[in-house]
């Protein structure tokens, strides 16, 4: 019994975590959320911009689809919270696959604010190169953009009018799914080079990766996975699908844990019979 | 040709690799034009990477094809993905590919309900398979496996609501153990991949690793 139990059928734990997921989607439970201090930076960087006149904050969409329902949410709220202010955006990729969330996310919040294109917002595509791209944006940004995903000139659109390098900018949040945020592109080059002030949204797998960069003050805020999302909707005061995640994501955490503890009930109680054979033999 | 094939390639190396460190340390505007100029070529030959990729990618998925190897069924489908998402991004509502992309057609609704779900789905399924493999790889056999255990289930419940709920001091923990030992973990482990980055840069520009050249390097 104990050797059945202990190599159980994974299908099982399936169900389990199906179940748990499907359960606290139907039946949505609101969970209190408090915001971690390296989601409030973020958040409070992008606040102390309200008010300073033509302030511009860069948001670069470095994922794909794969990643987007952990990162998509933030990044909708970076953008909600730039323009609830009136601070202008502009976005970038180092993906090619985030140029259609990118635009969705632009679409969706100019219209919801009544922001207006080349005006108050843009967004500059993709583009190859990463860290190269960086170096020629800390250069000349008009050399590495010369226009926007729409074609019109970075020169004569009035949100980016005053840009000429990357350190221009009041604040750049590289929301990734790569290395792009510390091995590639963002720290080494944007920070380190060009003295940047950059916030960082990641994947929650990846955030374990990105604290020494904390701590050293090379990013000056981290929203980690659907959770760190989730703190950011709560602090913009919007909550949406990261807040609504929270409730399955928390399930599907507790039944992993209960299934650890059960496997390794099961494991002690099978070390100990196999002790007591031994003893017995 | 061994002259075309090895030294001229050590030498473009060596060349561009002390030019590029060298003028990462030189203010001088003269050396700044130089690295924009550098950055410049490296992102258009990295654009051109895009081309070999696409070569790679339908050359082996027709070599499936053409002996019917097992699942060659499902390399006939990328060129039927690969036609469909390129033949509507060049159609571009009419426009074709010298206009900035029109939003709103073809390629706008495959992407958007094809490949977000499909790509979204694929990451989804790993919540399934973490369950199962965290039920049979986190056995408390050893005091390190313990650590790893109790430290596991301290970050997965610090990082959700419930964690909260269930202790009001675990997030505090959590945040402990992603600030301090684990800090200081990663720290060691980007120190010595970053120093051994350093190394294997120094040996490619100074000829002593060829790889990169292709062949067994000697």
């Amino acid at each position: 019994m104990i050797d059945r139990l202990i190599s159980i059928d994974r299908r099982i734990i399936f169900g389990f975590v199906a179940v748990g997921l499907i359960a606290t989607t139907l039946w949505p439970v609101l969970l209190p959320i408090r915001p971690t201090s390296n989601v409030r930076k973020i958040y409070d960087t992008i606040e102390n911009l309200k008010g300073k006149k033509d302030a511009v904050v860069l948001v670069s969409f470095d994922y794909g689809p794969g990643s987007a329902p952990e990162l998509q949410p933030a990044a909708i709220n970076i953008l909600r919270h730039c323009m609830t202010n009136d601070i202008k955006v502009v976005g970038m990729a180092l993906w090619p696959d985030a140029v259609g969330l990118a635009q969705a996310a632009f679409d969706s919040m100019s219209t919801m604010y009544g922001k207006v294109y080349s005006r108050d917002w843009t967004f500059l595509g993709y583009k190859t190169g990463m860290a190269t791209l960086i170096i020629n944006m800390g250069q000349d940004f008009r050399s590495a953009f010369g226009q926007d995903m729409r074609g019109t000139s970075t020169a004569e659109m009035e949100v980016t009018r005053s840009i000429s390098r990357l350190a221009d900018f009041d604040y750049v949040v590289a929301l990734a799914a790569g290395n792009s945020l510390d091995r590639t592109a963002w720290i080494p080059f944007a920070v380190d080079r060009y003295k940047v002030k950059l916030g960082g949204a990641v994947t929650a797998v990846m955030s374990p990766d990105m604290f020494p960069y904390l701590q050293s003050g090379q990013l000056n805020g981290l929203i980690s996975g659907l959770a760190g999302a989730a703190e950011y909707e709560t602090l913009v005061k919007a909550p949406g699908s990261a807040v609504r995640g929270m409730a399955p994501q928390s399930a599907v955490h507790v039944i992993i844990i209960l299934f650890i503890i059960f496997g390794n009930v099961m494991y002690f109680l099978q070390r100990r019979r196999d002790r007591a054979v031994r003893a017995s033999a | 040709m061994l002259v075309l094939k090895r030294t001229v390639p050590v030498i473009i190396a060596f060349v561009l690799g002390i030019t590029a460190i060298a003028i990462y340390f030189i203010p001088h505007q003269k050396a700044q034009d130089l690295n924009e100029t550098l950055a410049l070529w490296d992102r258009i030959i990295a654009a051109f990477a895009f081309f070999l990729g696409m070569y790679s990618l339908l050359y082996i998925h027709g070599q499936r094809i053409r002996r019917r190897q097992a699942g060659w069924g499902y390399s006939a489908f990328v060129y039927v993905g690969f036609a469909l998402m390129t033949g509507t991004a060049a159609y571009n509502r009419g426009h074709w590919v010298l206009v900035a992309p029109v939003p709103g057609g073809a390629y706008d609704w495959l992407f958007d309900y094809v490949f977000i779900p499909a790509e979204s789905t694929m990451f989804a399924i790993l919540a399934f398979f973490i369950a199962s493999a965290a039920y049979r790889t986190f056995r408390a056999r050893t005091i390190e496996a313990v650590i790893l255990l109790v430290a596991a289930v301290i970050v997965m419940l610090g990082r959700v609501p419930v964690g909260a709920l269930i202790w009001g001091q675990f997030p505090a923990l959590q945040e402990w153990v992603m600030s301090v030992p684990n800090m200081a973990a990663k720290r060691g482990l980007l120190l010595g991949v970053y120093l051994g980055a350093v190394a294997t840069a120094l040996r490619i520009i100074f000829g002593i690793e060829r790889a990169y050249l292709g062949g067994s390097g000697e």
